[in-house]
Formats: structure tokens, sequence, C-alpha cells
């Protein structure tokens, strides 16, 4: 069991500052290897649950533990530490950094968690040359199509190989063609690296592709089991 | 041609040119604030290094030698005053005489001189001398211009100069820039100068013409009184009062404070001058790099999520901070520098700004500490979010 995550809650403030209740008392296991798919309608708490097993966002009640580490426990640095080493995300809008080349944006994974730059740079170029975008490796995000954006994203997500990475919409702005090279590889990821993968989608595809689907509404989980393909 | 956007961590070329901004503002106030010092404290120290002595009444000279006419037997019976090293009998008159009871801060005197003596003035033994030649032993009809004297009106030497209506004098020198009193001197022979007074003044003539048993040695509107090493001025220009009847003897320690009293009110401005600067320079800098930080809270939202903890963050930003702050306070220093210097160039001999390189020093300081403390703070905001919460905020 790789991720065991107990009672997650979270409430934001509204602009009036009143409460806005987001999840409550979500339960998730993951195994290793395994890739989950976590569906549902707009505004149920799919990111946000994202989110908190990211260690994106402090959680307001609830524990959750990466292998045998209370992670939910740690402090700030340490938590830090962990997202450097053991979380790889992608989101939807890519968050890439326009500053920074493609190159550059999937570097800075290894920067944080003090890997030698000759093995994360050559480690880059060849899963840049995977994805397929290792000839816009100097180009700047603004250069590059939503595609290729995501396909570096994803790169940079995946670069210090860890063992969960989370993808939150990581197909919704693209085409169906480049969707598809998206979540094969994220396959790939659990098939051949025994990576767990959390993935928010929408697509029915997606879903489908996935080992189990979560199914979230209005913060609560409605199942958690096995109508995705093993 | 160097693309200057490729020298500066990218997303900052605005970032930098609001500090240099900043910058020049600060630096440009300062260098008047220093030009304005400088003048005082060459003043204070010209009335401090020597003992100014006119003869008894109400003055037929001007500047430092306002006194009545100090005859040349005087000058000798100061020279014998134990403790006096050396006494120069000077004319002192101001270049145009309707103007000089108004601007008395500003105006062009006339200094007439005997090179055969040394300068009396301990601060000013030797005045540095940029084009010619100081004046000779022997020299008529020749004047040394100070450096604002020249510019205004575009001698040179080897050029000529009408210091009264008929009388032409040849440029032999142009002094360099004391930026004070010396610089709007015309500095004449003494017998030269004794001259030009007897033309401007008739009363003079007819007392020196008439029966009043004056010669050409008695024409000194003043002299300036060297000590000797080890001797407290003050003391000896008290001695010389009490020893020589007749005189208007300044006191240095006195008339420095005089002349502080009288410049207090400049001393003000220039406080006001250096508060306006720091507090409008700091306030650009200070609110460009914290606006600039915060302009990026997506990408250290981002970083966090890569994994970048509080002090990785806040080294990374401070180094962007310092470099952003430096290649902003350069830029703002050659900024400052190029509009002084077209200012200063505009022809009437007045400089208006000193740019001293203490002032540069702490200018380049100032923007880099600034530039430091604000990133700092903008840093500690933006590490107290969750990674989530920066990277919803800055999207």
């Amino acid at each position: 069991m790789l991720v065991r995550a107990h009672g997650l809650s979270k409430t934001f403030r509204g602009p009036d500052g009143s409460p806005v209740p987001v999840l409550h008392g979500v339960d998730v296991d993951v195994k290793a290897g395994e890739c989950v798919a976590v569906a549902g309608p707009s505004g149920c708490g799919k990111s946000t649950l994202l989110n908190l097993l990211g260690l994106l966002e402090p959680l307001d009640a609830g524990e959750i533990w990466l292998d045998d580490v209370c992670v939910s426990r740690l402090s700030r640095g340490a938590q830090c530490r962990v997202r450097g080493r053991s979380i790889g995300y992608i989101f939807q809008s890519f968050l890439l950094i326009a500053g920074l080349t493609a190159l550059e944006n999937v570097l800075l994974a290894a920067r944080y968690v003090g890997r030698p730059r000759p093995e994360a740079l050559a480690e880059a170029r060849r899963l840049m040359d995977r994805l397929g975008v290792v000839h816009r490796a100097d180009h700047y995000p603004a250069q590059l199509s939503g595609g290729e954006q995501q396909r570096v994203a994803y790169c940079r997500a995946v670069l210090n190989a860890p063992p969960l990475v989370l993808a939150d919409e990581p197909t919704g702005n693209l085409d169906d063609g480049h969707a598809a090279v998206i979540l094969a590889e994220l396959r790939a990821l659990c098939r051949e690296r025994g990576t767990s993968v959390i993935l928010v989608t929408h697509r029915a595809d997606a879903a489908a592709r996935a080992d189990r689907v979560l199914r979230l509404r209005e913060g609560r989980l409605e199942s958690q089991g096995g109508d995705g393909h093993s | 041609m160097v693309d200057v956007r490729r020298l500066l961590p990218r997303g900052y070329l605005f970032t930098v040119l609001g500090i240099a901004v900043g910058v020049a503002g600060l630096v440009a106030l300062g260098a008047m604030a220093e030009r304005i010092t400088r003048f005082i404290d060459g003043g204070d120290r010209f009335v401090l290094g020597q003992i100014s002595v006119a003869g008894e009444g109400m003055g037929m000279g001007t500047g430092f030698t306002a006194g009545g006419l100090l005859r040349a037997s005087k000058i000798q019976e100061i020279a014998r005053v134990p403790g006096v090293a050396a006494v120069q009998g000077q004319v002192m008159l101001p270049l145009n005489p309707t103007t000089s009871q108004f601007l008395t801060l500003t105006q062009e005197l006339i200094l007439g001189v005997d090179p055969a003596v040394r300068m009396s003035n301990r601060e000013f033994r030797e005045l540095p001398v940029r084009d010619g030649r100081f004046l000779r032993v022997g020299d008529r009809g020749v004047v040394v211009v100070g450096a604002d004297f020249a510019a205004s009106r575009r001698l040179r030497a080897g050029g000529a100069l009408d210091l009264a209506t008929g009388r032409t004098f040849q440029v032999v020198g142009v002094l360099d820039k004391t930026l004070t009193a010396p610089d709007r001197f015309a500095i004449v022979p003494l017998d030269d100068a004794r001259d030009l007074w007897l033309r401007r003044d008739p009363l003079l003539v007819q007392v020196f013409t008439g029966a009043g048993g004056l010669g050409r040695g008695d024409l000194n509107t003043g002299a300036a009184v060297a000590w000797a090493d080890g001797v407290d001025p003050d003391a000896l220009a008290r001695r010389i009062q009490a020893e020589v009847p007749g005189l208007n003897v300044t006191i240095p320690g006195e008339l420095s404070r005089l002349l502080r009293q009288s410049t207090a009110f400049f001393s003000a401005l220039l406080f006001g001058i250096g508060v306006l600067g720091l507090v409008i320079g700091g306030l650009s800098l200070s609110n460009t790099v914290t606006a600039a930080v915060f302009e990026r809270i997506r990408d250290f939202g981002i970083k966090r999520a890569l994994g970048a903890t509080d002090g990785q963050l806040l080294r990374e930003i401070l180094g962007e901070a310092l470099g952003v702050s430096i290649s902003g306070g350069l830029l703002g220093v050659g900024l400052a520098l190029a509009v002084g210097t077209l200012v200063d160039a505009r022809g009437d001999g007045q400089q208006l700004f000193l740019f001293s390189p203490r002032l540069l020093a702490f200018a380049l300081g100032f923007a880099v500490v600034l530039g430091g403390l604000a990133a700092t703070y903008a840093t500690l905001r933006i590490v107290r979010l969750s990674p989530a919460e920066a990277i919803r905020r800055g999207a």
C-alpha cells in the first residue's frame, strides 16, 4: 500500500468569510503501481482531494500516509522534501514557468532535491526525446503548443521517478491525439515503473483505462471501486 | 549588438527600469546636496585657514577683506606680532558693484594678490591650475580665472577679458574646479587690482591724490595673515587686535561659526533633500522589488510544489533581487550621471551636481540592501502560503 488517506476534510472561506466545505471525511487507499481515476461533477472536490494528497494544501482533518510515514504531520520543510522526492504533479494548465526554457522547466524538478545536474540533464533529454519534445528544449513555454507544453510538464513530473504521480485533468486542454499520448505514458508509468498514478479526469476514456475509479459527489466518496480496467 | 534583455533575469526588465528611476532620483538629489555641502565646507575651510584683517571702518572692499583701507604700515605692524608667519596684502573687489551686496554667496570677485608673497591661507596654499599658469612675479595686465568664471564666458588661457571699461586683461590661466569661492574669482596682480579700484571709486581717487599722504602700497582692502606652526589662530587674532590698533580682525573660529549660522538654511535644505531622496528612492525601489516578487507568486508556488524549501526559495529570490538591484542601481547611477552632466554642461558655469564616489557607493549599497530587504519581506509572505494557494493567487 503506497498511499493511505483517512478522513480528509477541507473547508475554504468564501468571499464574505463564510465557510465553504469542500471535502467531508474522504478515505483513499492506492497501491503501488495502481492507476486510480477520480471522477465526479464539477465542484465536487476532485482537485482539492488531489491537492491534499500532494501536500499542496493543508488539511483541516484527517491523515495522509505515504508507505509508513504520516506525511500530513511532517514539518513544512519535511513536506517540501517529500514533494520533491516522492510526488510528481501534472496540472491541467501545465504550470510551466514562462521565464525558463522547456529543458530548464524539466530540470527544475531536480534542482530542489539536490540531484547532480549532469545525471538530471541526461535523464531530462532522454524523457523529452521519448515524448517527442527534445527539439523544443530551448524554446520558452509561450513558443510551444498546448500538447508540447503538457509533454514538457509530464517530463518534469516524472524526472525524479517519484513513486506517486498526481495528474489533475492532464488532458483537459488537449486534443484527442495529444491526450492519448499523455494517457498512454501514465499507464506505462504504472506498468513499467510501478508508479502509483491518481488521475482527475472528465474523460470517460481516461477513466475507463484506470484500474479503479473513485467517484466523488458533493465532497463525499460515492464509490471507490473496480469499474475501471485492470 | 548586445540584447540587454538576455543579460537580466527574464521578466525583470521593467523591474530594473523601475529601480533605475528610483536610484537615479536618489543620486540626483544626493549630488545636489553634495554640491551645496562642498560649497559651504569650502568657505569654512577658507575662513579657518587664515586670519583676515582689514582696516578700521565701514569698508571699501568686499568679501573676506571687507573693512576700511589697510595701510602698508599696518601690514608691517601685523607682521611683527609674535606668532605671525606671513602677511599678504590683498585687494578684493566685486566684479559687478551694483549686485555685490545681494548675491554674496555666488558673486564674482576680483582678487588682487602679490605673487611674490606666498599665499597665506593654510587650506589654499596653491590654487590648482587646469589650463595655462598662475600669476608670476612681475606680471601686469594678466588674469587667472576660476573654473565657473571661465565656463560662463568660454574663457581659455590665451584669451582676453575686459575687467573694466577699456581695460583688457590677458587670460594666462584657468583654475581647476574647487567647488567653492575661487571658482568665481578673477585673480590679477595686486598693482592691477589697485588700478581697477582707483578707476571705480572716485572718492578714493580724491583721497589718494589729495593730502591724505597715501601711497600705492596703502591701497589694500585687507590682508590674509598666516600663523606659525603650533600657534592658536584664534588667540593670535585676538593678540593682533590688542597689539595693532585701528584694525578689523576676524577671529577664524568665530567667523566659521558665523558662516555656519548664516548657512543654517542650506544645511536644513540639505537634510530635507537627503531625506526626500531616501524616501522617494527607497519607496520606489522597495515597491518595485516587492511587486516584482509578488508578480511571480505563481512561479514560486510551482517551485514549492516541486519541493523548494523556504531556504531554497529565499536564496533563489535574494539572488535574483541582488542581480536586479545591482543592475537597476548601476543603470540609475548612469542615468543620473548622464542627466547631471547634461544639465551642468548648459553653459552658465554653474555646477549643480557633485557625484562623489561616496554618494555613488552609498546609492548602490542602498539599492542592494533595500532590494534584499524587500525581497526577503515578499518571500516570507509567500512561503506562508500553501503551494496551491500561491498558484491560485498568481493565476
